[in-house]
Order: C-alpha cells, then sequence, then structure tokens
C-alpha cells in the first residue's frame, strides 16, 4: 500500500499547516475579544476647570472615543465627610469637572503616553491618570504570548514545508519517467502534470476535512467553557466557517506551488 | 515543395561541442520518403533521431524538420512538431504504470481524441502488431519483443507526417520483424508518411524504393 502512505505524507504537512491557520486565526479572534474587553474596561480619569465635550476631545486625538462626567457631588462627599451642606457646595464650586474618557481601540503605551501628553497640554487641564502601569502589564502578558505563538507558527511552518518539498521529491522520482515519456510526444505541461494534479487537489481536500473535524469537535468539547466566559466570547469564536475556505485557499496554493515544482523539475532538459 | 528535413553542414555534438558525433552533414529528404540509416554502433544513429525531434539541439549548421528550424524552435512549437511525430526508441520508452492499450493511444490522449476513438484505434493497432491478446496488460509483463511492438504501434497511432524509428526491429524474430517492416512500409506508401529507420540490417525484401545512409566516422553518406 505504498500508495496511501504516499498520501498520508502529503496530508500530515498539509494538516499541520493548516491547524497552525486555525490556531493563528483563531488567536487574532481571541486577542480581539480580549482587547476589546480590556478597552472597554478602561478609561482615562482626568480633572479640569473647563467643560469638556468628546467632539473636542475628538479633534485633539481621533483615538478618543466618548468622554462621560463623573458625579462630582459623590466625589466630593467621599473625600471630604463630616462637613456642613454650605462648605461642600463651595468646594463644589471649587472643585474641577472629573471626566472618564473612553477610547476607541486598545493603543500601544506609546500611543497612550502620546494621549497623555495631548490631554495635558489642554488649557485648563488639572490632572490626567492613564494609569499607564496596569495598563501595561496586561498588554506586555499579551504580547509575550502573541511572540511565542508567532515562533511556534514559524517552526511548524518550515517543518511542514520541509516535509512537503520531501513529499514531493518522490511524487518526482515516481512521476518523471511519465511525464518525460510524454514531453516527447508532445504533451502540454498542464496534461504532463495532471494525475499529479488530481492527486494532490484530492489530498488538499482531505487535509482540509480532517481539520475541520477536529476543530468541529475541539468546539463541542470547549462550549461553555470558562475560558470563553472569562474573554467575553462564547464557542463560536473558536470557527467561523469562513476558515474553512481559507484553508482550502492555501492549501491549494501549496498544491498547485508543489505540482508545477515538481513538473518543471521533471522536464527533459534539451542537450546542447 | 519543401524539404519534410532538410541538414546543411550540420554538426551534432555533446557537452556543448566538446564530444562532435556528427561533423558537417548535407541532406535532405522528401514527403513520402522511406530512409534507411545504417552505422556502427556508437556512430551516432541515435544521436541524429535525437536531433530531429528536438532533444538535442545542432550545435551548427542548420537542420529544418517539418519547416521549423531546430536551432532556433521555441518550446511550445517543439510541443507542436513532435505532436505530430511518430518515434520509436531503441528503449521502447513505455510508460510502466499504464496499460499496453493506453500506452499504444498516448499521441491521442496528448492530442485529446475521444475515449471511442482512442479504443478503435488501439484495437486496430494491437491486431497489426498482433498483441490483442495483450492489451490490458502492463509493459512490464511483456516480453522486450513484445513491447517493442507495442512501441511501433504507439508511434503509428496518429499517422504522423513523420515516422523516426530506432531499430524498430532490434529485438524481433523474423516473423515479427516482418509484420513491423509491414506496417512501416504501409505508413509510407498509403498514408504518404516520411519514414527513417535506424537499423543494423536492411531487410532482404522490401516492397517499396527507399534510401540508405550510412552513419561513419562523423559523416553521413548515401550510398546509391
Ligand atoms: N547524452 C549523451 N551525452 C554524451 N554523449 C553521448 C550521449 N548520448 C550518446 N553519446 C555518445 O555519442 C556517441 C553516439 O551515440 P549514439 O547513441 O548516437 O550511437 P548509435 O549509433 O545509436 O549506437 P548504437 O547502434 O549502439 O545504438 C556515442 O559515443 C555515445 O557515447
Ligand atoms: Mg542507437
Amino acid at each position: 500500500m505504498k500508495s496511501i502512505k504516499d498520501h498520508i505524507m502529503f496530508i500530515l504537512p498539509l494538516l499541520a499547516v493548516l491547524i497552525g491557520i486555525e490556531f493563528i486565526l483563531i488567536f487574532g479572534r481571541v486577542t480581539k475579544a480580549y482587547e476589546e474587553k480590556l478597552r472597554s474596561d478602561y478609561a482615562i480619569i482626568v480633572s479640569s476647570k473647563k467643560v469638556l465635550t468628546t467632539p473636542y476631545l475628538r479633534s485633539i486625538d481621533s483615538d478618543i472615543e466618548s468622554v462621560e462626567a463623573m458625579n462630582k457631588q459623590k466625589i466630593a462627599s467621599e473625600v471630604v465627610s463630616n462637613i456642613g451642606k454650605e462648605n461642600v457646595d463651595t468646594i463644589l464650586k471649587e472643585l474641577p469637572h472629573f471626566y472618564r474618557i473612553h477610547l476607541a481601540k486598545y493603543v500601544t503605551v506609546k500611543k497612550l503616553k502620546e494621549i497623555e501628553k495631548e490631554l495635558k497640554a489642554i488649557p485648563g487641564m488639572v490632572t490626567v491618570d492613564t494609569f499607564g502601569e496596569s495598563y501595561e502589564t496586561k498588554r506586555s502578558l499579551f504580547s509575550v504570548v502573541t511572540t511565542l505563538l508567532n515562533i511556534f507558527m514559524t517552526i511548524l511552518f518550515l517543518v511542514s514545508i520541509l516535509l512537503i518539498i520531501k513529499q514531493m521529491e518522490v511524487w518526482q522520482l515516481a512521476h518523471k519517467e511519465r511525464m518525460q515519456i510524454m514531453e516527447i510526444f508532445g504533451a502540454p505541461l498542464m496534461l504532463r502534470s495532471g494525475v499529479l494534479f488530481k492527486m494532490a487537489f484530492v489530498d488538499a481536500i482531505i487535509a482540509a476535512l480532517l481539520n475541520l473535524g477536529i476543530f468541529l469537535y475541539v468546539q463541542s468539547k470547549l462550549n461553555n467553557s470558562l475560558l470563553f466566559k472569562y474573554i467575553h466570547a462564547d464557542a463560536s469564536i473558536f470557527f467561523h466557517v469562513k476558515d474553512f475556505f481559507i484553508w482550502l485557499g492555501v492549501s491549494f496554493i501549496i498544491v498547485i506551488i508543489s505540482v508545477l515544482f515538481v513538473a518543471f523539475r521533471a522536464s527533459e532538459a534539451i542537450e546542447e | 515543395m519543401a524539404s519534410v528535413i532538410k541538414a546543411q553542414n550540420l554538426t551534432l555534438a555533446y557537452d556543448k561541442g566538446k564530444n562532435v558525433i556528427i561533423k558537417n552533414a548535407t541532406f535532405s529528404i522528401e514527403q513520402g520518403e522511406f530512409v534507411f540509416i545504417t552505422g556502427p554502433s556508437g556512430s551516432g544513429k541515435s544521436t541524429l533521431l535525437k536531433s530531429m525531434y528536438g532533444q538535442l539541439k545542432p550545435y551548427d549548421g542548420t537542420l529544418i524538420v517539418g519547416g521549423y528550424d531546430m536551432r532556433k524552435i521555441k518550446r511550445s512549437q517543439l510541443l507542436q512538431l513532435r505532436r505530430n511525430i511518430g518515434i520509436v526508441f531503441q528503449d521502447y520508452k513505455l510508460i510502466n504504470e499504464w496499460t499496453v492499450e493506453k500506452n499504444v493511444v498516448l499521441p491521442l490522449i496528448i492530442t485529446g481524441y475521444s475515449l471511442d476513438v482512442q479504443k478503435v484505434q488501439a484495437e486496430k493497432l494491437l491486431a497489426h502488431v498482433k498483441l490483442s491478446e495483450q492489451a490490458h496488460k502492463y509493459p512490464l509483463e511483456l516480453s522486450g519483443g513484445e513491447q517493442q511492438r507495442v512501441g511501433v504501434a504507439r508511434a503509428l497511432s496518429k499517422n504522423p507526417f513523420l515516422i523516426l524509428a530506432d531499430e524498430p526491429t532490434g529485438n524481433l524474430d523474423e516473423f515479427s520483424s516482418g509484420v513491423v517492416w509491414d506496417l512501416l512500409e504501409n505508413a509510407c506508401d498509403q498514408l504518404n508518411a516520411t519514414v527513417l529507420v535506424v537499423t543494423h540490417k536492411i531487410p532482404t525484401i522490401f516492397n517499396i524504393p527507399y534510401r540508405h545512409f550510412i552513419i561513419e566516422n562523423g559523416g553521413v553518406h548515401e550510398v546509391h
């Protein structure tokens, strides 16, 4: 059953590539969901002598989404309990306005510093607090995971591509003679490599279907798990139907490149 | 009318001119002619045929085959030319993963003839070369002589305008050789194909007029 082994040796590395791609897609979606959660929980707290409005702040930086006034009364009473009503009113008059500023997206720390600078430059601004440190911690944890994943995926891709090339050499040996005889009788490249294309496309579809099986299975196992709750997402983050077409596209591209590589290498060299 | 093959001061060499096999050969062959090529082993008979189906580029001089200059021919033109040449190889060159029947109609498959046409033509040719019984076998299940006849049938399957046959009876007994000579004679006589046959032994009984080239010491000479 040499031919079944031939197929498996092509399908497995292809499958590894597809699993890698799906991991990247999933991680991209998880990152997005997590960042969205961080973003929606996050606000810059400022105090200002002047009234701040959303359109005004937006004109200063487009990454600012909205501004929300905080209840001065509550702040004042928290700060100064045990003082008379009149005193509170006087203090309130003196107190600046407090605002929570929400950002439109999860920005980098550098960008956050920039926004801080821009806000501080606003006339009448008293304090700006970005809670930069905790923001940075959450962010760096995420970027470590992203870097690790990228390294891992790069290695996985390289190994898979090497395996695919190895298998291509096996195919080339097996098909070279036939392709050369066909060439001597005038068969164009596409006809010569037709069998290979058919074989490889079938393998590509099998690999994509296997991948589909794997991820649907994992998804069903992970449904309602805490992980998803934590990032405010459900299992649908795991597999999107369009992923399947991305896999097919990628494996077809790999197939076409591989087969043409074999076909060109098997082309007869005209002696001179 | 233009010659099917025209060689002028043709020099053929391997290894970029280091190994000259044929030097300054001049000859021309017309449509419908039958040519025997003989010569000692290693003299360059197969090499000359190779240049005619474009696997070896002429080192010097000109070689025109079917209207194409073989030194300037493009890859796509070469494929086009080859689809109309029937070649019999000294080492058969059959496709071992294909049945005998499918091997015979390779030129028809390449040109895109329907399965029905392929079937009819395969049956006819295999009957001619006395291999009807072996149609569904694979080349490696045949004897050398049987494989050689499959190669001959394949070369004839598309009624080519030019047939290049390298020792087509090299492995055959007298009876099978007779079958092959009849087929080649017929292709030339009835279908007006130009036929070049490399052989070490010209058959004693041959029913149509022929020319005879000898390759020796790098030269191509015609025997009159
Ligand atoms: N691919 C090649 N590269 C280099 N030299 C070659 C190649 N093919 C053949 N030769 C050399 O060219 C010479 C002629 O070879 P060719 O095969 O044309 O002889 P031939 O006349 O057909 O001989 P035979 O009757 O034995 O088949 C030989 O000396 C051979 O060694
Ligand atoms: Mg020879």
